[in-house]
């Protein structure tokens, strides 16, 4: 939807179906939708998570330099500890 | 004829989602195919069609202005549903189709009467989904010039609503009103 929505045609419709019914399609597709244009919007403002991977209350300053250059995994960083 | 077939409208059964569309059909947007769509996800079709309808119509930011960025959101979206709706009541405080073209495509020439807050707004919405990397900080600072940070805060969430609902328009293939 975000990065080629000229792919969700007829055939992709029917590819879901064979998974969830079109009320889940609905469903899916609004939370989509809803993400898709928050998390550009709140990407513009530049806030972070309040808590580190391991759990502690955090800086914004802090929470950038993890969370700010690159999503992270916190399954990764779970694994690294 | 969307990928998904909306509800009839007698299977909708609930008052707030019923009353919603009532108010949305005032307002001319949206029409009824977008809540019957929703309305197969009864849990969320109440509260995203009343921040569909209030982030347009309430606030305080002028709804023709907010009218013009909806529409030049649904366009750049290529969403044919969203972007050929208009409302009702800033049509009826005067917004011309003219206005809404110059708006989309020719705010920034001096000639066509936008003044500096309308056209930071609009190139707000502009750039959120084109290029988000140039809303930094020198353009949020150039934005609290014109708007306080509650209308500010008011434009951006209905930037990302509204394109978000377009794009999932968009993918469904609803290409008219219904």
């Amino acid at each position: 939807m975000s990065t080629n929505p000229d792919a969700i045609d007829a055939a992709f419709f029917d590819e879901l179906r064979k998974y969830y019914s079109d009320d889940e399609i609905v469903e899916l597709g609004a939370f989509i939708g809803f993400n898709l244009g928050y998390h550009t919007f709140f990407g513009t403002l530049k806030f972070y998570p309040l808590f580190s991977p391991d759990g502690r209350l955090i800086s914004q300053a802090e929470s950038e330099k993890i969370y700010g250059a690159a999503p992270v995994s916190l399954g990764k960083a779970e694994a690294a500890e | 004829m969307t990928y998904i077939a909306p509800l009839p409208r007698a299977a909708i059964a609930d008052p707030a989602l019923r009353a919603l569309i009532a108010e949305a059909e005032k307002l001319g947007v949206p029409d009824d195919l977008f809540p019957r769509i929703l309305a197969r996800a009864p849990e969320q079709a109440v509260p995203l069609m009343r921040a569909l309808v209030m982030s347009h119509a309430e606030g305080n930011v002028d709804h023709r202005l907010k009218e013009i960025m909806r529409i030049l959101l649904a366009r750049f979206a290529n969403d044919k549903y969203f972007a050929n709706l208009r409302s009702k009541k800033a049509r009826a405080m005067g917004l011309t189709e003219q206005r809404i073209d110059d708006g989309c495509s020719a705010y920034e020439d001096d000639t066509k009467g936008f003044g500096a807050a309308e056209k930071c707004a609009l190139r707000y919405a502009d750039l959120m989904f084109l290029d988000p990397n140039q809303i930094d900080r020198s353009f949020y600072d150039e934005m609290k010039q014109y708007w306080s940070e509650a209308q500010i805060m008011e434009l951006g969430a209905f930037i990302a609503f509204h394109y978000g609902m377009q794009m999932f328009m968009r993918s469904l293939g609803a290409k008219t009103a219904s």
